[in-house]
């Protein structure tokens, strides 16, 4: 039973999604988290159980890229196993047997339609256990505070690709603090750095998806 | 190679690329993406290679340039007049296209197929693909302009006029709002790029900016050492390793 469930956190390092997924070259043939997890379902094996494992292999994955032994294609591959796993585990997330990490609200700034950044930051955060509300591109601050008055326990993630929304970023960041001090914004894309970041207000920068990832850990841990 | 041109207005040119105008290698994406030489999984590799397949389908490549006037204003150093406009094109631009008489603005975008089957893949299951696909996309913008500059080059030097390395609103300390300035000078909705509020282009995959154009001009490489611009790419890309990083 722990060899099947230390299989499910090593097919999430790796990426092997099912059984007819080529990738990696090393698996081919072998089940990947879809089989695996149902067979540890089906052998009684607890939802919180898996989890813990497929967490176990994201974050051997998440520092393998911090080391830059592996980049974002193997992240996302990663993720897409960790969806494999969720579709078996979602009716035990509608019970509330087992709970998300924490909600996490993104979206790409108002005047910005670059989104392929944001999605990319969205699809691995979701891949490590948090509840993702995706609300687009061209996202008016508005509409960050309803998402958060809808859901007050989250995180906010914002999307900026020219220097010129840039500035509509900041003035969103303002916005979320002065109506709810307490909820932590992450600030990303292209044009932003740590001291932009901090320019604006924002609590957190990162330049990679893995970097989002460490945040909203470190901030779950407070 | 001799590409075809359209003057569409006086001194506006739309010019015809092809796909196979491109030459665009694997090698190019794989070190985009990260990897390098011969590190990347080889499933991967055949990634960039379906996305490579794709391009002829969906790009819709079109690219243009206009041909004004310049001249650099008494005692300022921070921009030129282009076509009776200042452009403040902060010193390191100005100071590299100074010795144009000519500037050359150009346009120019592979459409928007590659950043919709890219966005598609994201949300429909095959995230890897979709992402390099986006990679992809965006050297072959990158191999676009390269093309449209030499193209640029060589119908300046027909006229026995040299031209310079290019520039772009965003980089080198030239302000993107800029890009409204640039684009007032081309016909309106010029080769399908239009321009956002916020100074983004549709399609996304665009390029724009200007090349100097003159008898006394000649070609430099970028100068990274000098721009204060310390995130820019061109710097992580053409600065030698580990060389001090100026603030
Ligand atoms: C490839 C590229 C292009 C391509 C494709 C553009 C595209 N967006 O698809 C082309 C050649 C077409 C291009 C054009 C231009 N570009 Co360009 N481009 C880049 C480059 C090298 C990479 C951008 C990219 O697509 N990366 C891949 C994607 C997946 O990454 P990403 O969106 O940044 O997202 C990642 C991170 O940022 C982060 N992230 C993103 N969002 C979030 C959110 C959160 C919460 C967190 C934590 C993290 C996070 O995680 C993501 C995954 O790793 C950057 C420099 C750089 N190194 O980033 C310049 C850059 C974005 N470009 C820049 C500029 C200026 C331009 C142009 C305006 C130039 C011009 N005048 O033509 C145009 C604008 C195009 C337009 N549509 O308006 C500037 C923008 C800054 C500015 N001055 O405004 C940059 C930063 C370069 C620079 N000067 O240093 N560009």
């Amino acid at each position: 039973m722990e060899e099947l469930v230390g299989k499910i956190g090593e097919c999430i390092e790796r990426g092997k999604v099912n059984k007819s997924s080529p990738y990696p070259k090393d698996m081919q043939g072998q089940d990947g988290t879809d089989e695996l997890t149902r067979q540890a379902l089906d052998s009684g094996v607890g939802p919180e159980e898996i989890l813990q494992a497929c967490n176990a292999g994201m974050k051997r994955i998440g520092d393998r890229f911090s080391r830059n032994e592996v980049f974002v294609p193997e992240l996302l591959m990663a993720a897409k196993a960790m969806n494999a796993v969720m579709a078996h585990l979602k009716p035990y997330f509608q019970t509330g047997t087992v709970k998300a990490k924490g909600r996490f609200v993104i979206g790409t700034v108002a005047g910005d339609l670059h989104d392929i950044g944001k999605n990319l930051v969205a699809m691995v955060i979701e891949g490590n256990g948090w509840e993702v509300v995706d609300l687009g591109v061209d996202v008016k601050s508005a509409k960050f505070l309803d998402a958060i008055r809808q859901g007050p326990e989250c995180t906010v993630g914002l999307s900026a690709l020219l220097t010129t929304t840039m500035a509509n970023m900041s003035k969103t960041v303002q916005e979320i603090k002065t109506q709810f001090p307490s909820i932590r914004v992450i600030v990303g894309g292209a044009p932003l750095t740590q001291r932009a970041a901090d320019q604006m207000g924002a609590d957190g920068y990162a330049p990679n998806p893995q970097g989002a990832v460490a945040f909203l850990n470190a901030g779950r841990q407070k | 190679m001799s590409l075809r041109e359209v003057e569409i207005e006086k001194d506006v040119f739309e010019v015809a690329i092809d796909f196979t105008d491109l030459s665009l290698e694997r090698g190019e994406v794989e070190l985009t993406l990260g990897y390098s030489d011969g590190e990347i999984p080889v499933h991967f590799a055949a990634m960039i290679d379906e996305a490579i397949l794709q391009l002829p389908k969906r790009c819709e490549i079109r690219a243009g340039y206009r041909v004004l006037d310049m001249e650099k204003p008494a005692g300022r150093h921070d921009g030129l007049i282009v076509g009776g406009k200042f452009f403040a094109m902060d010193k390191i631009v100005a100071g590299q296209l100074k010795k144009a008489s000519k500037a050359a603005l150009f346009v120019c975008t592979i459409g928007p197929d590659m950043e919709n089957w890219s966005r598609h893949l994201l949300k429909h299951g095959d995230p890897a693909l979709g992402y390099i696909a986006d990679v992809t996309a965006s050297v072959a913008a990158e191999t676009v302009t390269n093309v449209l500059h030499d193209h640029i080059a060589e119908r300046m030097r027909d006229r026995g006029l040299n031209v310079t390395n290019r520039y772009s609103p965003g980089y080198c300390n030239w302000s993107v709002s800029e890009q409204h300035l640039l684009f007032s000078m081309f016909p309106e909705n010029f080769c399908g790029v239009t321009l956002s509020e916020s100074a983004l282009m549709s399609p996304i995959k665009s390029v724009s900016g200007v090349i100097g154009v003159g008898e006394k001009v000649e070609w430099k490489d970028y100068i990274c050492d000098r721009c204060g611009v310390k995130d820019c790419t061109y710097r992580a890309t053409r600065l030698p390793k580990g060389q001090v990083k100026i603030e």
